[in-house]
């Protein structure tokens, strides 16, 4: 663990780098574990999850868990898995991708709505819609750059994954996390240094989805395919997205 | 691709028609204050009384149209679109419908000035339609570059996302506004008992033909500066990178909006009406020749123009919807 990166107050990081120099380095180290935790509580949390696509096998248990969860509408989906295939035989290949609400830092579809219905979450930094307020005027699907919204045709307002946001209150993990046969999902609180998502985000090689939006996605991929149909289409090159839902391009 | 169009024509009737009524409010306060004042002696006041008129109506008309297309309407909740009052913040649209709400008040009170009894007014009228005029002016330009702004604002929609969208959006509603001030004004005279100095027959006809002079000159002059907005909007979008040109493409040359755009926008809304125009201008501004326009051209030439608006309106949120980052 390293202590300059924690936010505890300076003069105790001072008292304990003084500390940490003058240890030896296996008691040094057990000492620094200490202000780590003490971060925790002030940093702010934020929601997050990371998938591991060496473990994904493209079985749709997420989707499917997030349907039943929710009793998501028909031809309407809040997490979903896009197929993508790629080159000419012999050498293909298909990859797949998961797809949900990211949970941006930077949320453009909260800058564009104009009654407040969706905002940021303080507590857990989840992105939430409050169907009560929202109304539907399709604004946020329009901002989202990873079309993560849609109108909810039963309620008539924008809806989308919000964590199962009434799973974690409670401690439990998101049903796709839970579905998901693979351990291909890892979900926790991405500012804290201790949690499991976050040491594995700062070991492994990660990629957000659209990093140019500026919109800081809270969503991470280890070895996701970036590939697109239409930049491939360009080059004269085979790709072909099967996002497994009503929209049948991505946009 | 159909499912991907969340903003439908509601959204595009909406567009074209508080660009209309802006237009019309914008150019009947500032030709009242310009060369119409001072009640009904002002050189244009006919003018100012049509574009008062004609600018309630479609912003009314259009804030209906945007209920039809809310989720929430269509889930039967009809009255939900209520909660838009109950906050105000930066999204342009919390902006807009405030904006919206104040034109709507604004622009019936400044057409109510205009009537020939006013119950209620007072002696007064004059002064309020001026205090009214002066209001509508940014009000009017306000809520046309809203209608860009709207679009705009979206990173997520390279295709709108330029600043030059709210400036084209502001100069189309400004040219539909003089063409249906023109052509309302063509389709029904105005009656002369109105005219409270009962000028001579030639006297009445040269002052009109002025008014029609000052349109249709002003009308190519804000089709002119369209064109070059147009111009802009295209050639730094396809001189960009990725996204943008990407977006950029469907209205060029081989894109799958590109007959649309260069058909409906370019030939009907702004090269036919400004060819026309300039025929029928250059005489008067060259030469001091009298301008005669024919009745007819005075009805073409603007059913043309509000084509092109329209037509700018539907081209330019399809095309934002069927376009969008690439990548991913």
């Amino acid at each position: 663990m390293n202590d300059v990166k924690t936010s505890t107050p300076v003069a105790r990081r001072d008292i304990l780098k003084t500390i940490g120099l003058t240890a030896t380095v296996g008691a040094g180290a057990a000492i620094l574990s200490k202000p780590a935790s003490a971060a925790v509580t002030t940093a702010k949390p934020q929601f997050g999850m990371l998938i591991d696509l060496r473990r994904c096998i493209g079985c749709h248990a997420c989707s499917v868990s997030c349907k039943a969860e929710f009793d998501v509408p028909l031809g309407a989906t809040r997490s979903w898995v896009e197929y993508i295939e790629k080159g000419d035989y012999p050498n293909v290949s298909r990859s797949f991708l998961p797809r949900l609400c990211n949970h941006c830092s930077e949320p453009s579809c909260v800058d564009v709505c104009p009654t407040d219905a969706t905002w940021k979450r303080k507590a857990d930094g989840v992105v939430v819609v409050d169907p009560d307020i929202c109304i539907g005027c399709k604004y946020c699907l329009q901002a989202c750059p990873y079309d993560a919204r849609f109108i909810n045709p039963v309620t008539g307002a924008a809806d989308k994954c919000d964590f199962c946001l009434h799973r974690t209150i409670k401690g439990l993990e998101p049903s796709c996390v839970n579905a998901c046969m693979g351990g291909a999902r890892i979900f926790g609180d991405i500012n804290d240094p201790s949690s499991e998502i976050s040491k594995r985000i700062a070991h492994e090689p990660v990629s957000v989805l659209r990093q140019e939006q500026g919109t800081e996605p809270n969503v991470y991929y280890i070895a996701a395919d970036h590939s697109d149909e239409n930049i491939a289409k360009s080059r004269g090159r085979y790709v072909r997205v099967d996002t497994h839902r009503r929209q049948q391009e991505r946009r | 691709m159909a499912e991907e169009i969340l903003w439908g024509l509601p959204v595009i009737g909406y567009l074209f028609l508080a660009g209309v009524g802006a237009g019309a409010l914008t150019v009947s306060a500032s030709v009242l204050l310009r060369g119409g004042g001072g009640g009904f002696a002002g050189q244009h006041f006919e003018i100012a009384r049509y574009g008062a008129f004609l600018a309630p109506l479609p912003l009314v008309v259009g804030c209906l149209l945007l209920i039809l297309e809310l989720g929430s309407f269509e889930a039967g909740h009809w009255f939900k679109w209520i909660n838009l009052y109950k906050t105000i913040n930066l999204s342009p649209m919390s902006i807009g419908t405030w904006l919206l709400t104040g034109f709507i008040g604004i622009s019936i009170l400044y057409a109510y000035t205009f009537l020939p009894k006013t119950p209620g007014l007072g002696k007064n009228k004059d002064q309020l339609r001026r205090l009214l005029a002066w209001v509508s002016v940014p009000l009017g330009i306000s809520t046309a570059v809203y209608t860009g702004v709207l679009l705009g604002a979206m990173p997520a929609r390279p295709f709108w996302n330029s600043p030059v969208l709210a400036m084209l959006f502001l100069v189309s509603a400004l040219s539909t506004g003089v063409a249906v001030i023109l052509l309302f004004r063509a389709i029904f005279p105005p009656r002369k008992a109105e005219e409270p100095h009962k000028p001579m027959v030639a006297e009445y006809f040269q002052k009109r033909d002025q008014s029609a002079y000052l349109l249709t000159a002003s009308d190519l002059m804000l089709v002119g500066f369209e064109m070059l907005v147009i111009f802009l909007f295209i050639m730094y979008a396809h001189l960009s990178v990725g996204a943008v040109k990407g977006s950029i493409s469907v209205i060029l040359f081989g894109g799958e909006m590109s007959v649309l755009f260069w058909f409906g926008v370019v030939i009907v809304g702004l090269l036919a009406p400004a060819l026309i125009e300039l025929y029928y201008v250059i005489p008067k501004l060259l030469n001091h020749q009298p301008f005669d326009a024919p009745l007819i051209i005075e009805i073409v030439v603007p059913i043309a123009v509000l084509i092109g608006g329209f037509m700018l309106r539907y081209v330019v949120v399809m095309a934002g919807q069927i376009t969008g980052p690439i990548g991913i």
